[in-house]
């Protein structure tokens, strides 16, 4: 009997396309036939799973064959990134640790005012951030004038170094100029004869 | 189902890498499943267990060899089915095929001594099955236990589409009149 559009025991296995199924469910509605064997498959199915599954009496111990295990640092690695749960973990204790550091190297005094147990977001107004805004811009300009003063001052020291240092410099090459010449007058004195040296003077 | 079989597919990857624990996980989810496919044909417990054993055992030995990991399930039971056969073949060598599963009886499945099915869970029910030819037998299980679809029914038992469907058919209109035979003299 199979005077459906497609087969009845398909739509009744699930095996049909949905356009396909829809026809079928179109048929069985007029066709008493189809509708009791359709019927009788649904109770055929009823009773076969008043068959339970069974609880497996053992649970299946599986143990690597050593050869193809990796060796433990690489289980160890590919286990870690392997784990979503273990990274998140992870992320969170770096995350942690970096707030502490972040909170224990903080220079002392860069609060502006003194922190009395915990201080909630929104109880911080705009212009109380404006107001701490501009206190921390004008410290960090004060404190880069001071820098470039003293930049400054040290620049006018070298200079002057350097001035102490050309004016003893150009003694010193005067000086040597003024051997050399001496040298110069004593050796030729010493090699003219004494007409000569008459002459000379 | 989709995000089960796609969690299946990533432990399939991390099992194929060598990892054991990825691999254990995969067996205690499918291995209530594969020892009850194998129970329904072996019709006995310890040889169920058994060979759920030895199952899983060969699944790992060629994990690598799975191409497409969504297509794990028809391939293990690829291999309960054949070991379920070859387990068959060594105890009666020269028995057909079609007579290697064990007798069934009317008053439940007994093989060893061991009843599978308990007497207040439905005689009639396992009668029936009982009736059936072992291909039938294991197409009903395949289809309406484990839910498979015709195609890779075709693919664990290594035969076509039109026999999977003719073995069902034919073990359906079998169930029907002995598990629903008054509606059927009424309509007749």
């Amino acid at each position: 009997m199979n005077c459906s559009p497609f087969e009845v025991r398909d739509y009744f296995l699930k095996e049909l396309s949905e356009a396909e199924r829809q026809q079928v469910e179109g048929h069985v509605e007029g066709c008493r036939a189809c509708r009791d064997e359709l019927e009788r498959l649904r109770m055929t199915e009823s009773a076969l799973l008043a068959l339970r599954d069974e609880e497996i009496p053992q649970r299946i111990g599986f143990v690597s064959d050593k050869i193809f295990e990796p060796s433990p640092w690489r289980r160890a690695w590919e286990s870690f990134w392997g784990s979503t749960a273990r990274l998140g973990f992870a992320s969170a204790a770096l995350l942690s640790i970096a707030m502490v550091v972040f909170s224990l190297a903080r220079p002392a005094g860069t609060p502006a005012g003194p922190l009395t147990g915990r201080v909630s977001l929104a109880t911080i107004s705009d212009a109380d951030i404006q107001q701490r805004i501009q206190v921390a811009v004008d410290q960090a300009v004060a404190a880069r004038d001071v820098r470039e003063k003293k930049l400054e001052q040290r620049v006018a020291e070298i200079e002057t170094l350097n001035r102490a240092e050309n004016q003893r410099v150009t003694l010193a090459a005067s000086a040597v100029d003024y051997l050399r010449r001496e040298q110069m007058l004593q050796d030729r004195s010493r090699y003219l004869a004494p007409s000569d040296r008459e002459d000379a003077k | 189902m989709i995000f089960r079989a796609v969690e299946d597919a990533d432990l399939i990857r991390q099992a194929a890498r060598g990892q054991v624990e990825a691999y254990n996980l995969l067996v205690s989810r499918w291995e209530k499943r594969v020892y009850n496919y194998l129970l329904r044909i072996t019709r006995n417990r310890e040889d169920a267990l058994d060979l759920t054993q030895d199952v899983f055992l060969k699944a790992y030995q060629n994990l690598r060899k799975l191409d497409d990991a969504s297509r794990f399930a028809p391939w293990l039971y690829r291999i309960a089915h054949n070991e379920a056969y070859s387990m068959f073949r060594k105890r009666r060598p020269e028995t057909d095929v079609d007579e290697l599963v064990p007798e069934a009886t009317d008053t439940g499945v007994l093989v060893g001594g061991s009843s599978v099915f308990p007497m207040e869970l439905g005689l009639t029910v396992a009668g029936a099955l009982g009736r059936l030819s072992p291909e039938q037998r294991e197409a009903v299980v395949l289809k309406i236990y484990q839910g498979f679809k015709f195609e890779e029914m075709a693919e664990i038992l290594d035969c076509p589409v039109s026999t999977v469907k003719s073995r069902l058919y034919a073990a359906l209109d079998l169930l029907k009149a002995a598990l629903a035979p008054i509606r059927s003299r009424g309509v007749s």
